[in-house]
Order: structure tokens, then C-alpha cells, then sequence
């Protein structure tokens, strides 16, 4: 780092001087070559913000067979009909029906030894969504807002984590990070949210908006005047999105019909669009959602018609960022909350199992075509390189540069790090 | 009128005991008479005037009639008073027409409703099941009733603490079904919010800021280990879940059936094909709990798939791969050895060191923490109440946060405190008599005032303008708008009708502007989707059009004067007249835009929009 860049740094940085900060610190510290670990971090943390680093979870609610998602063992009596395909690289075999993703293997990590134990849909769900599980005294950010709050940039007018589809247990939310790193919720990728066009004309609003904050400065001299400032600066934040260009990321209709095709025109590939455009203008943290997984029936048909959909939109994804060079500053994360079980049950399906999972990543430095991991032959367990949530955690905080043990006050003045224990994966990146 | 009734309807005698002496200190009329709210409240006054006196803090006037009117009908029954009451109200001559108000208010059904809300947020807000929304409503129903019937709070307490049955039938096993019966989390939760000690810090550490170690919550644990949450089947499908009593250790069912496989097998298998079928199993003698759970082994344990259990696939009947191990005891975990069973604990009360015994029912445990917790000798259990209560009413609590009191915080005006909680328990711990109180001290109808932002400021000089819940911002807009509560389609009973009310409206409002009642006012400030949706909502524009069908359309046609029409808007959403430069900004307006229908809907958009509007003031 030079001290140039520094200054850089701080000509962006509203509502403080970096600039005298640092040459303080450059005439005292810097001279004595002791310039303070927090200013190292501090000033690290600036130029994160810079770099628009994103990550995009594809969260496959309900709990996806590994067995015909990444892990599959065909011919096996716990491998059920499912056919394995080769892929882009050799030696690496998925399921049958992943043939997008397959095509995109070089870009790609298969995680085969996840293990966990909560077998319960939102315990689970919690878990994988913060790093911790659940307790009734303290609501935990999920990764998604403690991510968005190292490397959100100032300037960001569209929201800093965006959710794209709902479901049961979507509401995993900034915890105790507060309502800037509450996920933005997006029911209907394509057009523009809920409640984000005007309900009348943009002229209209604008004069709409002058009236109240002339009504709210009357509140504001009877008594209310903190109030009103919170209420001004919550309204400017919404009115800014409201009156935005940058919403112009959640109209699809701007992409050309091939690429349109390519991701696939169903809500899980506008999902995957919405979320590459989204990354592209600076939200560092998108989560598109595909409900379904939870197939303790008909486990074959149902992923079948699941992977018609998932398949198209995360190779796409994945191809597209790399063709745009965003690849490097995007990771990608495939997963459910827990995996299924290796038996099929006699309703031809498979029941929660957190024991073996699998997960892909992609981008954010992950070395791709290479499997970590394996489970056992008739699945029920991991047979090397176990990696636990925490052990994931650490590894997504570490691929976007994020420091992972550093620490946040809850509520309660408890200091709660990012990720609790947990140590990266071997071999994930480089 | 509830203001001549006898407050001391169930006065303990300990805590009569107790507070002689604290009686003859702020002149309560002691005895059988019981705490007289006015002379309650006249001392808490006088504490805090002491030490406003001594600080030289100039205290704000008393409110105005519109403003207390809107403050306690929302504090009271979480509703908005409508143009005609305000008026009628402000024209009132009578003297204590305020007292008058508030025992009005405490009597209508809608007192139960608004703060049964209150307590259904503070409890499933924190819930650690999410299933657990299943029981909010029946919870809702539940607190109600026993709000309105005038149930004291050690009462409600006990119930909560005590409770069995199904969730949809019995809304007081809500507490227990949030956290799944879990002995750690209801224990951590009891604690919180019945003696707003947050004694589970010391779950897995002794805390060094707290008196408590962690044995100590693992004792309050202990009270908790035989609570059971159990499906309810119709068959395979769940229709529900109960709350039971687990007092018998009982092995895993999977342990019977791999251990007795062979000998099942000889006595269940009447065709001598050494399998025994679902009718075999169905067997009056001997079938057991295989008949009633044959479906469900079979799903896991038939591994030729030929729908009939042999001894082979008995005895390979997986052991239940996660969730907690069902026990009657509780044991602390041993932090060097986490897979170890841990030590055996025994019941014992933090607070009074008490301890109810050993190899306890779940009905003696249970029954004894509720005693020990909402007895008059346990101070917290009536502090933690007051302090919530008034910060909920003030905006700020004695202590802060109101879930985070006990031995070693400090609060501010402690002997105000004690003054209100030496009351409430001698009025026998009674909910209404606590409120009334709280609204009959000048200290709640003072006016709002800017906070300075100076560290020394003390507070309760002036009312704090405090953020609407969301069922209370709910209630105001059907009130503005005039329409009656969209109720979801469907209706009927059965599980189809009870995830129905999770559709609601008024559920996803609550879901959209829903907050943690424990939360300081200072940290809710709002949140950009909650203002989309007031800004934007197509819902809310289409009823803030000025067509004939509409509230804001029949005003207009009404009140053909503009000056009658604005006074008219500004009671109806604001309850209260317009200044007078409010008057004289909108005239601007008006004639800026040139359109009369226009610059009013832009006016009640501004209005609903307003900070004012989701601010007790």
C-alpha cells in the first residue's frame, strides 16, 4: 500500500478527513514505521469498499440431495436411478441434468464433505445463513448483512443485501447490525420491486415529498425533532431508491433476448440475472432463492424439474461474470440448508440428513475443477477433508477479504466475531 | 368506572408484609384498603421532582388534551381516537376527565387485544422454533381474554410457566412451544422477561460484569428438563403440536424394537413368513406402539421394500440422528468434554437460593419456579414489569434496556421505582392498576421536548416521542382510512383457517414494520421498505384517492370550507387542529397546485407519510 493510494482513499470518505488522519499518522507513526494495526485495518477496509467485491448465494431451501446434485453414486442401491455426466473437467462427475454447470466446472470448487447436525428446516437455515445457532437471547446478522458492512461502498443508492424470491425462513435478516443490512426482498425478478415505482407521476412525488418534509420540520419545532431526523434520513435513503437510475438494474428487459434464454425466463434464472446486474452496480451481497428441495417424495421427478430450472440460470451465471470479468471479485456459493439421506425411503424419497452435504463454490479466488472432499461409498458419511459451517464461513469471509474474527458488539455487549471458530479450507484457493 | 373499585383484590400477605415499611415512606393508605393509584403515583412524582430540583432540570408542561388523549388511547388500547371523541374530549369540562379516560379505556375489550400483542411480540419475536408462529394467534386469543378478565400478572406468569395441552387450544403454552420446550432457552427466556435478568450470558462462562456463574443457570434450567413438545397426528399428517409433562425417562422407542427384534418377530407374525405386517402389528396383545408407528418405521426401516418388517430390518432401525436426547434431568456440559452427558443438576433459584428438591415431577418443578419467580419476596419479578411498562408508556425504562436489570446495573430514580413496584405487588400484582397509575403521574402527561443530547440529561423531564408498533400504526390506518379489518380468505376452523391468519393483512403489516418490543426507542428508527410501502403501496393509493367511495373523498364533499376540511384531515390523522402555519403552508400548497383533489390527496399522503403519524407524541 502507498500512502498516495491513501489519499485517494480518502477524498471518497464522507463526514471525516482521512486525509489529515493520515499525515497525523504518516509524520508520528508512519515515520517510526509503527503505524497501529487498527489504522492498517481501518485503511484496509476502505479500499475493500473500492473494489466492489459481491458474493451471490443460491440457496436451495428445503435441503438438496447431494446424491443428484453433486455427489451422485450411480449404481449403488443408496444411489437410486441417478446417472453421473462428465464434465469440463476430467475425472469430476456430477449428476445427470447438471450438464450447464457441468460445462463451467473449471470455474468451479465441489465441496463434498459439508457436515452439520441440525436436521431441523430454520434451526438449519439460521445456521447456514449467520455461522451461529439460534438462541432466543441474541439475533445474529446473518453473513449477508455482516458482509455488506465490510464492503458496502458509500455511494451504493441501491440496497446493500438483496434477497430475490421468498419462502418459509426468508427472514433471516442484519440482526443486531440494524436496518442498513436488512435484506431487501425482491418477490418477482424482472420488473422493479414492490413499492419502488411511484403510485403516481415522478413530478408529482417529488412535490408530494417536498410538502412532507415542510409538515415534518413543523413536527420537528413541537418536540420531535429526533425523531424527525431519523424519519428524514430513512426517507431520503428510500426516495434516493425510489428516484434512482441504478433501479434500472431490476428491469431484465434491458438484456438481449439470447441471454435472456440462456439463463433460463423462469424466476430462478431472472433471479440469477437480477443478482449478476445487482453485483455488477456495487451490492456486495445478492441471495437468490429456489424453494422445492425438501423432497422427502418423489425425490427423482422433483429435482429433476429443480435442476431444469437451477441448472441453466448458475451456469449461466457463472459464465457470464467470467465473461465480464467479474468473476474474480464475485463469489458464487451453491447450498441448502443440510443435505438428504443416503436411503430412498419408500415413498421414493429422502429425508433430512445434515451429516454429509455437498456445496459449490465459484469465483472469489476459489481454484476451480477440483472436488474437496468425498463421502463414503454408501454416502452416510464423510469419508475425508470434513468441513464444518464455521470452516465454510471462514473460507467465504476469506475469499472477499473480509476478516472473519473480527469482532461486533451485540446488544448485549457481548463481542460476537463474524464467524466463531471455524478455520478456511485447504486447498480452497490459489 | 373502575377508579372506585378495590385495587386490592388479591393482595399476597407477604408482600403486605413487605411493604409497611416502604408504605409509610410514600404514604400509601396500607391495609385493606390496598395502594391507592393517585397517592402511588403523587410519590413517584415527588421523587423524581427531588432530583429534578436538585439538578435545576426545568420540567415540560403538562400535555395538552389532544395530545394526551392520543398518547394514552394508543398506550391503553393501541387505537387511535376518532375526530368526534377528540372533540368531545377537549370540550369537556370536567375535571378529571382524564382519570375519567383511562378507566374507559381499561375496560374496553380492545385494552386485552393491544396488549396481548405486546406480550405475543416480546415472546415470539425471540421464538427459536419457527413453527412456533403456528401458536401466536391462539396465544393472542388467550392473553386477551385474561387482560380483559382482569388477571393479575403473577397469575399470567404462573400459566406461562406452567402450561400444557395443545398449542392451538392452549395459547399459554406459547412461551414453552417458542423455544420447543428446550430447558436452556425457556429458562434464558423466563428469566428475561418475567425478572428482566439476562441470566443466560452465563450459559457457557461465569460473565464477568454479572454476579451470576454459570452453574447458577444451568439450576434455573433444571427446573425445565421435563417439558415435552410433541406432534399431534391425524394419521401420518400433523395437525399440531402439545406441550406435556415428561416424567418418565423413557428409552428411545428405536432401542425397544432393536433389542426385542427376534422376539417380536415370534410373537407378532401369524402367517410364518418371520415378517410381520401392518395387520400383524395391529395385534391387541402385543403390537403396542409398533401398530401405532408401523407407517413411520417403515418408511426408514424397510430395506427390501417389500412393506413388511423383518427382524433383520428391525433391529437396524436408525437411531434418531440429531435433535435432543429426551431427558428428565438436566445436565450442565462439561466445557472440556463437550460429547460427555455433563453433571446432573439440580433445581435451585438464582434469586433466593432456594431449592424445591429432588427427582421432581414436572409438575413440582414447574410449579415451583413459578412460585419462587412471582413470589412478593422476589423483587425483580414486579421491578421487570414496572420498568417495562413505564419505559413502554415514557419511552425510557429505569434501567436500560428494559430485558437487561437486576443486582448489578444501576437505574435511574431507584426510589420511584421502588415506589411503583412496592405498589404493584401490594395491589396484587394487578396489570390495570399498574397502568393507571403509571398514566396518573405528571411525569407521563408532561409535553415532548427535543432531547438536548447532553450526557447529564435526566429523563422523564418531558414525554419521549416513542415509534408506533406496528399493530398500533395498523389500527390507525384502518381508523384514517376508515375501513374495517381485512380479514384473509377462507375462514372455518382447522389448520387450513390457522395458516390463513398468517396471510393476513394485519400479519404482513406486522411482518413489515414489526419490531422487538424489549428494543430501546433510540434503536428504532425505521426502515426503507416500511416507507416504500407508505410512500408507494398500491394498496394504501388507491384510499387516499379523493373519489366518493373513499374517506379523504366524502371529507371533501362534507367540508366544502378549506379551512373546515384541513381541521377535519389533521384530527382524523393526527388527532389534532393545524397550527396555523400548517394552515398557511397548505393554502400555499393548494394554490400551487390549482386542483383541489390533488393537493388534498397529496395532504394525506404527507400526513401518513409524516414522522408524526407512526410517533406517540
Amino acid at each position: 500500500m502507498s500512502i498516495a493510494r491513501h489519499d485517494n482513499i480518502a477524498m471518497t470518505h464522507r463526514g471525516f478527513s482521512r486525509r489529515s488522519f493520515l499525515h497525523t499518522v504518516s509524520a508520528a507513526s508512519l515515520a517510526a514505521g509503527s503505524l497501529g494495526i487498527r489504522d492498517v485495518a481501518t485503511l484496509h477496509a476502505e479500499e475493500l469498499k473500492r473494489q466492489h467485491k459481491s458474493m451471490i448465494l443460491l440457496w436451495m431451501a428445503g435441503g438438496p440431495s447431494q446424491l443428484e446434485t453433486f455427489d451422485p453414486k450411480p449404481g449403488t442401491e443408496n444411489g437410486g436411478p441417478t446417472e453421473a455426466i462428465s464434465t469440463a473437467v476430467d475425472g469430476i462427475q456430477i449428476a445427470k441434468g447438471w450438464e450447464r454447470t457441468a460445462r463451467q466446472m473449471k470455474e468451479i470448487t465441489v465441496l463434498r464433505s459439508l457436515t452439520n447436525k441440525e436436521g431441523q428446516h430454520d434451526r438449519a437455515t439460521y445456521q447456514l445463513h449467520t455461522g451461529y445457532i439460534p438462541s432466543g437471547s441474541v439475533k445474529h446478522p446473518a453473513l449477508g448483512s455482516n458482509l455488506a458492512k465490510e464492503l458496502m461502498s458509500e455511494a451504493l443508492e441501491l440496497p446493500s443485501v438483496v434477497t430475490i424470491g421468498g419462502g418459509r425462513f426468508a427472514n433471516i435478516g442484519a440482526g443486531f447490525l440494524g436496518v442498513d443490512f436488512e435484506p431487501f426482498q425482491v418477490n418477482n425478478p424482472g420488473g422493479l420491486p414492490d413499492n419502488v415505482g411511484v403510485a403516481s407521476t415522478k413530478p408529482r412525488y417529488e412535490r408530494r415529498l417536498g410538502l412532507l418534509g415542510r409538515l415534518d420540520e413543523e413536527f420537528a419545532q413541537r418536540g420531535g425533532e429526533t425523531v424527525v431526523e431519523n424519519h428524514r434520513r430513512i426517507y431520503d435513503k428510500a426516495s434516493k431508491l425510489v428516484l434512482s437510475t441504478e433501479t434500472e438494474a431490476f428491469n431484465l428487459e434491458q438484456e438481449s433476448a439470447a441471454t435472456r434464454d440462456a439463463y433460463g425466463r423462469t424466476a430462478f434464472g431472472n433471479g440469477c440475472l437480477l443478482a449478476r446486474r445487482l453485483a455488477e452496480r456495487g451490492v456486495p451481497f445478492i441471495e437468490v432463492r429456489v424453494n422445492g428441495w425438501d423432497t422427502h417424495q418423489d425425490n427423482f421427478e422433483a429435482i429433476d424439474r429443480l435442476a431444469g430450472e437451477v441448472d441453466p440460470g448458475m451456469g449461466a451465471l457463472i459464465g457470464d461474470l467470467k465473461d465480464r470479468g467479474l468473476l474474480d471479485s464475485t463469489l458464487v456459493v451453491w447450498m441448502g440448508e443440510f443435505g438428504r439421506t443416503p436411503r430412498v425411503n419408500p415413498r421414493g424419497g429422502r429425508d433430512h440428513y445434515p451429516r454429509v452435504f455437498n456445496a459449490l463454490l465459484a469465483g472469489g479466488g476459489v481454484r476451480g475443477g477440483q472436488v474437496i472432499g468425498n463421502s463414503t461409498a454408501d454416502g452416510t458419511a464423510v469419508a475425508d477433508a470434513p468441513v464444518t459451517v464455521p470452516d465454510l464461513f471462514v473460507s467465504i469471509c476469506q475469499s472477499l477479504g473480509v476478516d472473519a474474527a473480527k469482532e461486533r458488539m451485540s446488544p448485549l455487549g457481548r463481542p460476537m466475531k463474524i464467524v466463531d471458530g471455524g478455520t478456511a479450507i485447504p486447498g480452497l484457493f490459489g | 368506572m373502575i377508579a372506585n373499585r378495590c385495587w386490592n383484590r388479591k393482595t399476597p400477605r407477604l408482600a403486605v408484609a413487605a411493604v409497611a415499611w416502604m408504605g409509610s415512606l410514600i404514604g400509601l393508605a396500607n391495609g385493606a384498603e390496598g395502594p391507592n393509584p393517585h397517592e402511588v403515583a403523587k410519590a413517584v412524582d415527588a421523587r423524581l421532582k427531588q432530583a429534578f430540583e436538585q439538578s435545576g432540570v426545568k420540567v415540560s408542561p403538562v400535555c395538552k388534551d389532544e395530545d394526551f388523549l392520543r398518547r394514552v388511547s394508543l398506550d391503553l388500547t393501541g387505537q387511535l381516537p376518532t375526530p368526534r371523541q377528540t372533540t368531545l374530549f377537549g370540550l369537556s369540562p370536567a375535571a378529571n376527565k382524564r382519570e375519567a379516560m383511562v378507566d374507559s379505556l381499561l375496560t374496553s375489550p380492545e385494552f386485552g387485544r393491544h396488549w396481548a400483542r405486546y406480550w405475543r411480540d416480546v415472546v415470539f419475536t425471540n421464538a427459536t422454533n419457527q413453527r412456533a408462529q403456528l401458536g401466536r394467534q391462539s396465544f393472542e386469543d388467550w392473553l386477551a381474554a385474561e387482560f380483559n378478565r382482569g388477571a393479575a400478572w403473577d397469575e399470567m406468569a404462573t400459566a406461562l410457566l406452567t402450561a400444557t395441552g395443545d398449542v392451538y387450544d392452549e395459547g399459554s403454552t406459547g412461551l414453552l412451544f417458542a423455544h420447543d420446550g428446550d430447558p436452556n432457552e425457556v429458562a434464558a427466556e423466563a428469566s428475561r422477561i418475567f425478572l428482566g435478568i439476562q441470566i443466560q450470558c452465563a450459559s457457557c462462562h461465569d460473565h464477568p460484569s454479572d454476579v451470576w456463574k454459570r452453574e447458577q443457570f444451568h439450576e434455573l434450567a433444571a427446573y425445565f428438563p421435563r417439558v415435552g413438545v410433541r406432534p399431534i397426528r391425524d394419521g401420518e399428517r400433523i395437525v399440531s403440536y402439545e406441550v406435556v409433562s415428561v416424567n418418565v425417562s423413557r428409552p428411545n422407542p428405536g432401542d425397544a424394537l432393536r433389542e426385542n427384534a427376534d422376539r417380536m418377530v415370534r410373537m407378532l407374525d401369524r402367517n410364518g413368513d418371520q415378517k410381520i405386517s401392518k395387520t400383524e402389528a395391529q395385534n391387541a396383545r402385543f403390537g403396542g406402539p409398533l401398530a401405532t408407528a408401523y407407517d413411520r418405521i417403515l418408511e426408514v426401516a424397510d430395506a427390501d421394500k417389500d412393506g413388511l418388517l423383518n427382524a433383520t430390518e428391525l433391529k437396524n432401525v436408525p437411531a434418531p440422528m440429531m435433535g435432543r436426547q429426551p431427558n428428565t434431568e438436566h445436565y450442565m456440559p462439561d466445557l472440556n468434554d463437550p460429547a460427555s452427558r455433563g453433571r446432573l443438576i439440580q433445581p435451585k433459584f438464582f434469586v433466593d437460593g432456594s431449592e424445591p428438591g429432588q427427582s421432581l415431577s414436572d409438575e413440582n418443578r414447574r410449579g415451583a419456579i413459578a412460585r419462587s419467580m412471582t413470589s412478593p419476596e422476589n423483587p425483580w419479578f414486579a421491578k421487570a414489569l414496572v420498568n417495562r411498562m413505564w419505559s413502554e408508556l415514557l419511552g425510557e425504562g429505569f434501567y436500560m434496556p428494559v430485558d437487561d436489570i437486576g443486582p448489578t446495573r444501576e437505574a435511574r430514580f431507584p426510589e420511584a421505582l421502588e415506589a411503583l413496584a412496592v405498589g404493584f405487588t401490594a395491589s396484587g400484582y394487578d396489570y390495570k392498576w399498574l397502568l393507571k397509575t403509571i398514566t396518573l403521574t405528571d411525569a407521563y402527561q408532561r409535553e415532548i421536548r427535543a432531547a438536548s443530547g447532553s450526557p447529564d440529561e435526566l429523563p422523564f423531564a418531558a414525554q419521549k416521542p416513542t415509534r408506533l408498533r406496528a399493530d398500533q400504526a395498523f389500527n390507525a390506518l384502518l381508523t384514517v382510512l376508515g375501513v374495517a379489518e381485512p380479514t384473509p380468505r377462507g375462514g372455518g376452523d382447522g389448520p387450513g383457517a390457522r395458516f390463513q391468519a398468517l396471510r393476513s393483512p394485519r400479519f404482513q403489516f406486522q411482518q413489515l414494520f414489526g419490531f422487538d418490543p424489549s428494543t430501546p426507542q433510540d434503536d428504532l428508527l425505521g426502515n426503507v421498505p416500511q416507507s416504500l410501502f407508505l410512500m408507494n403501496s398500491t394498496t394504501l393509493s388507491g384510499a387516499l384517492t379523493a373519489q366518493r367511495t373513499t374517506r379523504l373523498g366524502r371529507i371533501l364533499s362534507e367540508f366544502p370550507d378549506d379551512g373546515d376540511a384541513l381541521s377535519e384531515l389533521y384530527l382524523l390523522t393526527l388527532v389534532r387542529e393545524p397550527s396555523k402555519r400548517e394552515r398557511e403552508i397548505f393554502s400555499e400548497y393548494l394554490a400551487s397546485v390549482g386542483n383541489r383533489a390533488e393537493a388534498y390527496e397529496d395532504l394525506m399522503w404527507s400526513l401518513l407519510n409524516s414522522a408524526e403519524f407512526l410517533t406517540k407524541r
